[in-house]
């Protein structure tokens, strides 16, 4: 069983790169919230030049919301598995996450192709650019956590292993890759669904 | 040092919630799928699932359930301050017209 701890000895109760990882994640929210809303305000109006709807492929990004998802699995139980000190699960799971992550990826260049070669470029009109803005944000987003995931894979498989204790902490990563998951849960509603 | 342990849950609780989401997730597309059926209430619906499967991530998936107050008070402060731009927004995008 894994468990979390609490920091008395800190004036907070929290431990401070804990609290500052938080932190950082809380601006992001107003971030992607600050998009979202741009997006919004578009969203749904005339423009000239072909349509989102036009475009865009249900089955396909409802898979690649599925496999993004799942990868939010594997990255719990890579830190489930470092909690209980079992070094190889944890390098497995970190791969498989970032695996899925990078098959996500994979995904959303083909979307993006896609959409260029039917018409709804970046400079269509202003709403392409919000969504492009949006979702390619998201992306980079994704992009970064695969490649912390993959510099953790790698420090443990140069290293004796991974720690929660280290400047590279899995906990953190984890929050970041939780934080890209949840984004999407929101974008795949608000800019496929409704 | 002393440390107080809060016990988080095993992996195959995981799992479950995993399936959990995929269910929720599954249920999102047949309604996208069947708009016509479901009529009005399509949107709302497709929002309280967002938001389900945005807390369960949140609460069991990054642990806020079992963190401490100041850090659900960030996190749920940035949430609100978003919401509250998007609110503002939406209200005038809605009454006084951008274009």
């Amino acid at each position: 069983m894994s468990s979390s701890h609490a920091y008395p000895h800190e004036p907070t109760g929290v431990e401070t790169r804990k609290l500052g990882m938080w932190v950082f994640l809380s601006t992001e929210i107003l971030f992607f919230g600050t998009l979202i809303t741009t997006f919004m305000i578009f969203k749904g109006r005339d423009f000239p030049g072909i349509k989102l709807t036009d475009v865009y492929d249900i089955p396909f990004t409802s898979i690649s919301s599925f496999i993004l998802l799942m990868s939010s699995l594997t990255m719990v139980l890579a830190h489930n598995a470092l909690e209980a000190n079992d070094q190889e699960k944890t390098r497995v799971w970190l791969l498989a996450t970032a695996m899925l992550g990078a098959v996500f990826l994979a995904g959303q260049i083909y979307e993006f192709t896609e959409f260029y070669h039917k018409g709804f470029e970046l400079g269509t009109n202003i709403f392409s650019s919000t969504f492009y803005v949006l979702t390619g944000f998201h992306g980079l987003h994704v992009f970064i956590g695969v490649v912390l995931l993959l510099a953790l894979w790698s420090i443990g498989q140069r290293q004796k292993g991974l720690s929660l204790d280290g400047g590279m902490n899995l906990e953190f990563v984890a929050l970041y890759w939780h934080f890209v998951d949840i984004v999407w849960i929101v974008l795949f509603t608000v800019v496929y669904l409704i | 040092m002393s440390e107080i342990h809060i016990e988080h849950p095993t992996p195959k609780k995981y799992v479950q919630i995993a399936i959990v989401l995929g269910v929720l997730t599954a249920i999102e597309i047949a309604l996208y799928y069947t708009e016509d059926i479901v009529g009005v209430f399509t949107d709302p619906l497709l929002i309280i699932l967002a938001v389900g499967k945005f807390v369960i991530v949140v609460g069991w998936f990054m642990h806020l359930r079992f963190e401490n107050k100041l850090i659900n008070r960030f996190f749920t402060g940035g949430m609100i301050l978003a919401l509250i731009l998007f609110a503002i927004v939406m209200f005038e995008r809605a009454s006084a017209n951008f274009f």
